[in-house]
């Protein structure tokens, strides 16, 4: 039997956010969110779409070695937090064959990539990823 | 502000952590609440509650209280399972002492159980993936490892630390774990079997990670002690949040919500953290544990790696931190993991072997999900 990792809706209904990085701004106090909310802390429950820059800065990273089976064939994965416009994102840091080569602070671009996929039944998952704007 | 009904813990039992083949959810919870139940001179209880965070995942049963409590003979017993990851005993040692407090029960059951040798690892790795914001942290393959390790580094490059700086941690818990009969891990290990251990997530190593046992550990609260001897009353908890999703965090070093539960314990007990003698801290990293004590101002912010090396926080200080060897050492039972502090903080308390000699009048209990998501802090004092 094949273990799904995740449904076909769950993951549809997150695409705005996995291809474009789509976030919210507060109508009334322009806070950003990143993943959308469905309340500001300034109370307003008025947002717009925000999709968040392509090029940020990389905060902190660490490189995973013990992976969710479904990463198995990718690992060690590099995870970091990286700032996009004053927004805090976490994800993959990729096309980085040494990671000791990255540190806080240098610049990365968001990419386009498969995130995961899913056997013989199951579909394929795209998302962002991130890779250092020099090469690492 | 508060009335003046008191609550105590007049018994309790903990079924050491491991590997528990022969045994089931059910087998494990009647073992640990039958005991703590002839230990509290069999009082009835109103309601039990039970701590667990994995059953759907792990057993594929649902409705745990109500399985459980038929098992042990209470069918007529209302039988709650509180869900809050591998924080839920804190959880549900509120909802208990809510419930005594409120007068609708004299005496209750709280109750951690949680096997997690049931499954493959995978499987298991897949629900501890369940205490991260998984459409937006486990989905791209972040795990509770992973957001720890970021912590440890900022941590370490914030307070200019090296990892063997941080080694004492996983040093000292085996050392405690070493005196404690209910510890899974009871060997005392050297600097260097950090060191040569595998990394799991830089600079996070294995013996950084609490190791995930079967376990099940039982408290029994009443509004009144049942015993003449000395007792332990709870006089004071408290609860603090801190939103799920990592990367809105600014910084990573403090628990937010570790620090307004322990606010709110203090001020309900009306007491000040000077005051308290013991510490038990949710340490299924090392990391998590020397943030929690910062947090909760036991230590000071950058200082608990160097006050831990300088043995400040051993037995016989002025503040004992994980007496009992911590989760490092005692392991992690998931959703049952703030009942093995509980019990032991209860046993340090009173004074039971191995911990008779700590003199502790005044203790905190701190549990937490995942990584600062919602934590609970209970002060418990002994009482003649
Ligand atoms: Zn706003």
């Amino acid at each position: 039997m094949v273990d799904q990792k995740l449904s076909v809706p769950r993951y549809w209904r997150r695409i705005p956010q996995y291809y474009r990085l789509e976030g919210v701004q507060c109508v009334k106090c322009g806070r950003i969110y990143y993943p959308p909310r469905a309340v500001c802390e300034c109370g307003s429950r008025e947002f717009r779409a925000y999709p968040l820059p392509s090029v940020g800065k990389l905060i902190n990273y660490t490189v995973l070695y013990s992976v969710p089976s479904e990463f198995e064939k990718m690992k060690p994965l590099v995870i970091g937090i990286v700032d996009l416009g004053g927004v805090r994102v976490m994800g993959q840091i990729v096309d980085c064959p040494d990671p000791s080569k990255l540190s806080p602070g240098i610049d990365v671009e968001v990419v386009f990539r498969m995130v995961k996929m899913d056997g013989n039944y199951g579909i394929i998952n795209y998302g962002y990823k991130f890779r250092p704007l020099n090469s690492c | 502000m508060f009335n003046t009904t008191g609550v105590y813990i007049v018994a309790s039992s903990l079924v050491q952590g491991g590997r528990h083949y022969e045994k089931g959810l059910k087998e494990l919870f009647a073992e640990s609440f039958l005991k703590a139940l002839d230990n509290a001179g069999n009082p009835g209880v109103g309601a039990i509650y039970v701590a667990n965070a994995f059953a759907e995942s792990l057993q594929d049963q649902g409705v745990l209280g109500a399985y459980l409590a038929d098992y042990v003979g209470l069918r007529k017993t209302p039988a709650i399972r509180i869900e809050g990851g591998d924080g839920s005993s804190g959880l549900a040692f509120l909802e208990a002492y809510n419930m005594i407090r409120s007068g609708i029960y004299d005496c209750v059951a709280v109750s951690g159980v949680e096997k997690m040798s049931d499954v493959t690892s995978i499987r298991l790795n897949k629900a501890l993936a369940t205490i991260t914001d998984y459409e937006y942290e486990g989905f791209f393959g972040v795990t509770p490892a992973a957001i720890s390790a970021l912590a440890m580094k900022e941590y370490m490059s914030k307070y200019n630390y090296d990892y063997e700086d941080m080694a004492i941690w996983p040093v000292k818990m085996h050392e405690r774990g070493s005196a404690n009969p209910l510890a899974y891990m009871r060997r005392k290990i050297s600097l260097k079997d950090v060191m040569d251990s595998e990394v799991v997530s830089e600079p996070l190593r294995l013996y950084d990670t609490a190791p995930a046992v079967d376990g099940a550990g039982t408290v029994i609260l009443c509004n009144k002690p049942l015993k003449n001897d000395a007792v332990v009353r709870v006089d004071g908890v408290g609860v603090g949040s801190n939103g799920t999703y990592i990367g809105q965090r600014s910084e990573l070093t403090m628990l937010h919500s570790v620090a307004d539960a322990t606010n709110m314990a203090l001020r309900m007990a009306n007491t000040e953290v000077g005051s308290v003698n013991a510490v038990e801290v949710h340490d299924t990293y090392s990391i998590l544990g020397i943030l929690a004590l910062e947090s909760m101002g036991i230590t000071r912010p950058g200082e608990t790696p160097r006050a831990l090396s300088l043995g400040q926080l051993d037995p016989g200080g002025r503040v004992v931190v994980n007496a009992s060897g911590g989760l490092k050492s005692m392991g992690f039972p998931g959703g049952a993991s703030g009942m093995y502090e509980l019990v032991s903080m209860h046993m340090e308390l009173m004074g039971t072997k191995p911990f008779d000699n700590l003199n502790a009048e005044v203790g905190l209990v701190q549990d937490m999900s995942g990584f600062d998501l919602t934590s609970t802090v209970i002060l418990l004092r002994r009482v003649s």
